[in-house]
């Protein structure tokens, strides 16, 4: 047998062991970096449609224009009151209040009395003209109207099928002019 | 005094050295770093994701707020335009601060235009041609921002030859509500 004379094995046993001390000190200084840098926000984006400037005249609708064109409806916000321009006509949705955001006093509209006018207005669409997809709106807004004010009227087109949203800035004058033009209506 | 048992080893303090260390049987005491490492791994795998995921896109400036939005449409990589009260921003570069005189008119802003054709220009220079992709912007607003201000970005946007003007939200639930 081949044990030593003295009757010891010398064999010394190693397990085998990584030192991972190393990657530690390297997590530790990536998950600080990547905690202080990471957002967990989810970005997402609205396409719009592309804006023409100033509206300078009424909304006259010209034989030219394609029956969408002519059938896309206008939110008008005021500092008073929002409208609702359609084919059928002009009609007032909401008065202006006053809302609390982020600790600032804001003006805001009715968002729900918008969304049931959309709804309402889809409805007679697809009744009087089902083989003509509308799906442009045009957001028609005094100068001073916040921009949240407008991507949460966007928002409520959107889930009414009007998702190719437009942006025109007007004086009040003109808007003026628009929605009292606009009362009248045209029957379907 | 009788030597420490194997379970308790006490500290070797100074040049006291008690018969089991002398013997060379000392215990070495090591921490088992193995679970913390799986965990760390785990963590470290679900930042990157979440940092690779939208954090190289969009880098969103401090001097605003996004409004919030049920939109779903993704983020796309594309030139950036920031608008806040005092400022746009085009690609990180101061281009017009805003005052009464840019809020007064409604047209395109000349200065915003002619920066944002030498964009274009640029990257068509640079590619050889163009195509649609490159012709969109992202615009940052902010949520104070008054609505004459961000259609003047939009139609500069327009008119320096950015067809599709894409604006930056902050996703907010309940989109399948309704």
């Amino acid at each position: 047998m081949a044990q030593a004379a003295t009757g010891r094995s010398h064999r010394v046993r190693h397990s085998p062991e990584l030192d991972l001390l190393p990657v530690m000190n390297l997590f530790c200084v990536i998950i600080p970096f990547l905690l202080l840098s990471a957002s967990f926000l989810e970005i997402t984006i609205i396409e719009m449609s592309p804006t023409e400037g100033i509206s300078t005249g009424a909304g006259t609708t010209s034989l030219a224009q394609s029956e969408e064109q002519q059938l896309q409806p206008k939110i008008i916000l005021t500092n008073e009151e929002m409208f609702l321009g359609t084919v059928f006509g002009t009609r007032s949705i909401s008065r202006v209040f006053m809302e609390d955001r982020g600790g600032d006093m804001v003006n805001s509209y009715d968002f729900d009395e918008l969304s049931d006018a959309l709804a309402d207005f889809r409805g007679e669409l697809d009744e009087a003209f089902p083989t003509i997809p509308v799906h442009k709106i045009t957001i028609l807004t005094v100068d001073d109207v916040r921009y949240d004010n407008i991507v949460l009227t966007i928002d409520v087109c959107a889930d009414h099928g009007f998702d190719q949203p437009g942006l025109q800035v007007a004086a009040y004058s003109v808007l003026q002019r628009q929605i009292i033009e606009g009362a009248g209506g045209v029957s379907p | 005094m009788s030597a420490p048992s194997k379970r308790h080893v006490p500290l070797t303090l100074g040049y006291k050295k008690n018969k089991a260390s002398i013997r060379g049987k000392d215990k070495k005491v090591t921490l088992n770093l193995t679970s913390m490492i799986d965990m760390f791994t785990i963590l470290v795998v679900f930042l990157l994701k979440s940092y690779s995921a939208e954090g190289q896109i969009v880098t969103l400036s401090d001097a605003l707020t996004l409004p919030e939005s049920r939109s779903e449409q993704k983020i796309e990589l594309n030139l950036e335009i920031i608008v806040t009260n005092d400022a746009i921003i085009v690609d990180g570069e101061p281009i017009v601060f805003v005052d009464e005189s840019v809020l007064s008119e409604g047209n395109p802003i000349p200065i915003l235009v002619e920066r944002l054709s030498d964009h274009l220009e640029y990257t068509r220079q640079m590619r050889g041609t163009i195509d649609e992709a490159e012709m969109k912007v992202n615009i940052q607003g902010d949520v104070a921002t008054r609505a004459i201000l961000l259609q003047r970005v939009m139609s500069s946007c327009a008119q320096a030859g950015y067809g599709t003007q894409n604006l930056t939200v902050i996703k907010v639930e309940g989109g399948e509500e309704q």
